[in-house]
């Protein structure tokens, strides 16, 4: 067990973290919070205490809390967000890979939809809707989807070349099989990575998202409108952004210690790919 | 890429200009940051706070308030009214020109009023009047009205939008629901359009044919002298960067520096920080009077009993308690007319019980109340959080939606059902001078679908608001207003949620700030 | 090589196209008024819907969007509806500030980038390489607006040494225009600089350990030249095409960036124009960044061509 930790020390580091942080968010009533939304104005904005660990912020809610509920929502987010694209993604690449006819169309759609940079693509779909998680989830979605798609195709197009494939369509297998045999199992890998680089991504573009104010509504404790509600403050009550920010990276930083190291162990060749 | 001599000189004197020095050294620049940003400079037909501040340095008005809202004379000489206030004569001043060097004329001012009258309540009663607005000669007009109006001179001379600018008559013929393109004025500063960039700069330059009145300057009264030829506003939304900026010295003043950060800026002897307006501001929760539950005065009324104004101004205050005071009033407090006559309900500890119970009566059953909260303004946020904990302590059914202002400017709009994209409340907030009578006060109207947003309908409060226009002395004015209060809390038009000042802060080395509810510029110079 | 660049510039059209149209609808249906905002705060429910019919906001869809494109075809990307001036004229008042700021992050985080992560495959497993990679994972976690604050908050405000907001046009002095550029760039730059490390070590290691190498390094070749010249030269079109992503990470990443600086650029006029429901400002910014964006991709295709022939077929 210990060897294998130190033969992949990214998995063991990233990944111990991560589950941490799950755990954490999963059992937040269980670790001395209060109930995040609580207002008290009268006790706004004091500084990290016996009472309150991480201070109070501009509505006298307890920090805290705040942060450990707000894990919830950066941890939905990314996952929902990844699971998400990494399925619609390789949906779509497989169809445009072996379906000639949808490909081209297909593939200059996913590539107008990534002419538009991530972030003013998501921000114009939350300027549509109103703010909310699911709307996140979605607008984020969508921006991230080409990228696997096209992840996808290029991998579905290299294994169509190969022999062992060839001889299988000629050998008649039908399509469905082929997809469910040959290639899907060989995309799963660089998938699963690029699904962890999603996950990462998601939550700092939700963060980015409640910063300019299109994100996730302030009724919701997530990271990125705590620092958001914060950020006026920083000067003078730095501890309202710091508390989010180090959870923020810290999170991130696990789950892309965990996206490196499953790279590394699932195929060292895939360094190519990003 | 060969470079000759004369290149390598250019680049290296280039590269030793003196670096641009954090001090805005310039001592004839001013650097502003204003409120909001600023998206026109129409302030007949945009009633924005920023645009009106703006439109005050490069238009002028026929009469000017004083800081004791009285009107004096501005651009005009003088005035004679009949006996009966029906005819009203005006006479300009002389000498006066605008910026692209033509005189003003009678035409130009008959113009700009026409347009005016079509958009501000008090132009509105003016025009319901108006038998004729005339020309004499170039320089004198006159008024003929079919009733008697005693307030002309305030309607002529107030300063909230919309304003009663004087423009060329080309530019004033511009539909008064359509923006004006085009920024010439009279006033002491031009507005440089090729130097603006909307979001992040507007650039005003002063208008060396501008000649001031002799008298000292006072508000909007008295003569407009600048010491700036250039008076750059610069956007800047994060109040952070604002602070960080004034710190630094990279700009002199900001106009609304946030409660939180007032400490801190207090603490450095560079700055000086003060009340920006003694007249303050009233905080504002709006109901929908059209659509259940707040259709039934039951219901407004437990929103009185719930309504802690402490809470509220603490949030909106930054915690600084000697921002705000309670009030139970919808007049100023500390002007002529306040009076908390019939605002019993908003004063004394809170009653929830009694709150639910009155709910209850007026036949709420845990339907969902949406509330729109622009969370993009401090003010507005900080009073909707609070909401949303209120109604939740009296048990109703909060659909709290974050939205950013412009959204709920639109939708507040809407008269239709709150399921089917209306709305059941929203908050914003009303400058101390706009609350001081009912004549810029169109929060305070209660005509029903006529009114303001929320549509509150409470004839007694109209038939006040009548009664203090016609009302022959001081004494009548102040029982018309302790009516109104009356009725307006009665009905619950809309729910004061306090009375709160805000601070602005400079550089030491500017002199001649003033406190007032518009930055006032003239008169201000760096020492 | 002409033909291959002609077939790739015309296999832009459709993309572009695409882009316009799903551009144009998204805002479309989009919530929001600009009428009501223009009208401010104290106007009727009338005065609203009159100022809408005069911005020409009730007519049908299919007639908007020929009207816009008809006019973008003709340089005219239509007129702002909050400040009524040339949406081509409020970007071009905004490109220097932005395009500085991309620039000048592209040229530092390359430059320091490359160098680092062929350091870090060349000590490939040592404490050097892991020290790298901890800054480069470091770099990508920690959000840009986070960076900015810190940095801000030391060099601006307590040491003093540079500007805290705000941009001076190079118009007025080179070394002005770079006080002003420095805590902007090096808090956007972060993020790039950990993105091409990481590839640049990445693709050296995978170029390090081909056949070739070894045999260099058999012959005798110092270590120097063989990074230099072979491995980087093989291993530059992943690097190149993680540039050319990357972009799109750098417009989001300047967004904030100029929003917490103050840099008057084109992120900022956009997102104050989503959130005010600025059409025309919004298509006009965004088919702009689309073009820039398929630009810069054809380039690193056609550099891609260059760097390895093979592709050209």
């Amino acid at each position: 067990m210990m060897r294998w930790a130190r033969r992949h020390p990214g998995i063991a580091a990233g990944g111990t973290l991560l589950v941490v942080i799950v755990l954490a968010a999963v059992l937040a009533p269980l670790l001395f919070t209060v109930d995040p939304t609580a207002l008290a104005p009268a006790r706004r904005t004091r500084p990290p205490s016996a009472d309150h660990w991480f201070g109070t912020d501009m509505l006298g809610r307890d920090i805290y809390s705040r942060v450990v509920y707000g894990a919830r929502v950066s941890l939905i987010v990314g996952f929902a967000v990844a699971l998400l694209a990494s399925g619609i993604g390789l949906g779509i690449g497989v169809l445009a890979g072996f379906v000639r006819v949808l490909d081209n169309v297909v593939m200059r759609a996913m590539d107008g939809l990534m002419a538009v940079p991530p972030i003013l693509l998501a921000v114009a779909l939350m300027a549509l809707t109103r703010g909310s998680v699911q709307n996140v989830i979605v607008a984020i979605t969508i921006a991230e989807v080409p990228r696997v798609s096209r992840l996808v195709r290029g991998v579905v197009l290299g294994l169509r070349e190969l022999p062992y494939v060839e001889a299988a369509i000629a050998a008649g297998t039908r399509t469905p099989l082929l997809v469910w045999r040959h290639i899907l199992p060989n995309t799963l890998a660089p998938l699963i990575v690029q699904a962890s680089y999603i996950c990462a991504s998601a939550m700092i573009v939700e963060a980015i998202l409640s910063f300019i104010g299109a994100g996730t509504p302030p009724t919701v404790p997530s990271w990125g409108n705590i620092m958001a509600e914060g950020r006026a403050l920083w000067q003078v009550k730095p501890f309202i952004v710091f508390f989010p920010a180090a959870a923020l990276s810290v999170t991130v930083l696990a789950v892309n210690l965990l996206g490196d190291g499953l790279r590394d162990a699932l195929d060292p060749r895939m360094t190519k790919r990003y | 890429m060969t470079l000759g001599r004369r290149d390598v000189m250019k680049l290296a004197a280039g590269l030793l200009a003196a670096p641009a020095i954090a001090r805005a050294d310039a001592p004839r620049v001013l650097r502003f940051v204003p409120q909001a940003n600023l998206s026109s400079l129409d302030a007949v037909a945009g009633t924005q706070y920023v645009v009106r501040n703006a439109a005050l340095m490069v238009w002028e008005t026929l009469y000017g308030v004083d800081s004791s809202f009285n009107p004096q004379p501005q651009m005009c000489e003088g005035h004679e009214v009949s006996d009966d206030f029906k005819t009203w004569s005006f006479r300009l001043r002389p000498g006066l020109t605008f910026h692209d060097g033509e005189a003003v004329t009678t035409r130009d001012v008959l113009a700009s009023l026409q347009r005016w009258m079509v958009r501000d309540t008090m132009g509105q009663i003016i025009k319901s009047r108006l038998d004729a607005l005339e020309a004499i000669d170039d320089r004198g007009f006159r008024f003929r009205l079919n009733k008697p109006f005693t307030k002309m001179l305030f309607a002529l001379g107030k300063g909230n939008a919309p304003l009663p600018l004087i423009m060329p008559e080309r530019i004033a013929k511009t539909d008064p629901f359509q923006l004006i393109k085009e920024y010439v004025g009279s006033g002491p500063m031009q507005f440089r359009t090729d130097e603006w960039v909307p979001g992040s700069r507007a650039v005003f330059e002063l208008f060396q044919g501008y000649q001031p009145r002799a008298e000292p300057a006072d508000w909007l009264a008295g003569g407009r002298r600048m010491n700036f030829d250039r008076i750059e506003w610069q956007i800047l939304p994060d109040p952070a960067t604002a602070g960080a900026a004034l710190q630094n010295g990279e700009i002199d003043w900001w106009e609304q520096p946030i409660p939180d950060l007032v400490p801190l800026l207090k603490g450095n002897r560079d700055l000086v920080v003060d009340i920006a307006d003694p007249l303050g501001n009233l905080g504002s929760l709006r109901m929908n009077h059209l659509h259940p539950p707040f259709n039934d005065p039951r219901a407004r009324r437990a929103l009185l009993m719930a309504v802690s104004q402490p809470d509220y101004m603490a949030a909106v205050c930054g915690g600084d308690d000697a921002l705000w005071q309670p009030t139970a009033s919808f007049f100023t407090p500390g002007t002529k007319l306040f009076t908390e006559d019939g605002g019993d309900l908003l004063k004394g500890p809170r009653n929830y019980e009694a709150a639910k119970k009155l709910l209850a009566e007026a036949g709420y059953n845990g339907e969902k109340v949406i509330l729109m909260v622009a969370t993009d303004i401090a003010i507005t946020k900080a009073e909707g959080d609070v909401t949303a904990d209120m109604l939740g302590k009296i048990g109703m059914n909060v659909d709290y939606q974050a939205l950013d202002w412009g959204t709920v400017g639109a939708r507040r709009s809407k008269k239709d059902p709150p399921g089917k994209g209306g709305w059941n409340i929203f908050h914003t907030w009303h400058a101390g001078a706009d609350c001081i009578n009912p004549a810029p006060y169109t929060a305070l109207d209660a005509g029903g679908a006529k009114a303001w947003f929320g549509w509150p309908d409470s004839p007694a409060v109209e038939q006040g608001i009548v009664a203090w226009y016609d009302a022959a002395d001081s004494a009548a004015e102040t029982a018309a207003a302790r009516a109104i209060n009356r009725a307006a809390f009665d009905d619950v038009v809309y729910i004061p949620t306090g009375f709160f000042r805000q601070y602005q802060a400079w550089r030491h080395d500017l002199a001649g700030v003033v406190k007032a509810p518009f930055p006032v510029f003239w008169g201000v110079r760096k020492t | 090589m002409w033909r291959y660049a002609g077939r790739r510039v015309l296999a832009t059209v459709p993309v572009m196209g695409f882009v316009a149209l799903f551009v144009f609808s998204l805002l479309y249906f989009a919530p929001g008024d600009p009428a009501a905002i223009i009208a401010g705060d104290q106007a009727s429910a009338d005065d609203i819907a009159r100022i809408r019919v005069s911005l020409g906001l009730d007519r049908p869809f299919l007639i908007r969007f020929g009207e816009w494109l008809w006019h973008v075809l003709n340089g005219d990307l239509g007129t702002s509806i909050f400040s009524n001036l040339p949406v081509v004229h409020l970007i071009g008042q905004r490109v220097e500030p932005t395009l500085s700021l991309m620039l000048l992050t592209l040229l530092l985080s390359v430059g320091v980038a490359v160098p680092l992560g062929v350091l870090a495959a060349a000590r490939a497993g040592s404490w050097i390489d892991r020290l790298v990679m901890l800054f480069a994972v470091l770099g990508f976690s920690v959000p840009v607006f986070v960076v900015g604050y810190v940095l801000a908050y030391v060099f601006a405000l307590q040491l003093e040494w540079l500007p805290v907001q705000g941009y001076t046009p190079i118009a007025r002095g080179v070394l002005p225009w770079l006080r002003n550029l420095v805590l902007p760039v090096v808090s956007l730059g972060a993020i790039y600089i950990a993105l091409i490390a990481r590839i640049t070590r990445a693709a050296m290691l995978e170029v390090l350990g081909q056949d070739y190498i070894r045999t260099a390094r058999a012959k005798g070749l110092g270590l120097a030249p063989i990074l230099f010249v072979h491995a980087l030269k093989n291993a530059s079109v992943p690097i190149v095409t993680v540039i050319g992503l990357g972009v799109a990470l750098l417009i989001g990443g300047a967004v904030v960036t100029e929003s917490v600086f103050a840099i008057p650029g084109i992120g900022r006029l956009v997102v104050d124009a989503i959130l005010r429901r600025d059409y025309p400002v919004i298509q006009g910014v965004t088919l702009l960044f689309s073009v820039v964006y398929v630009l810069v991709n054809l380039l690193v295709d056609l550099t891609y061509s260059l760097l390895d022939p093979r592709i050209r077929q």
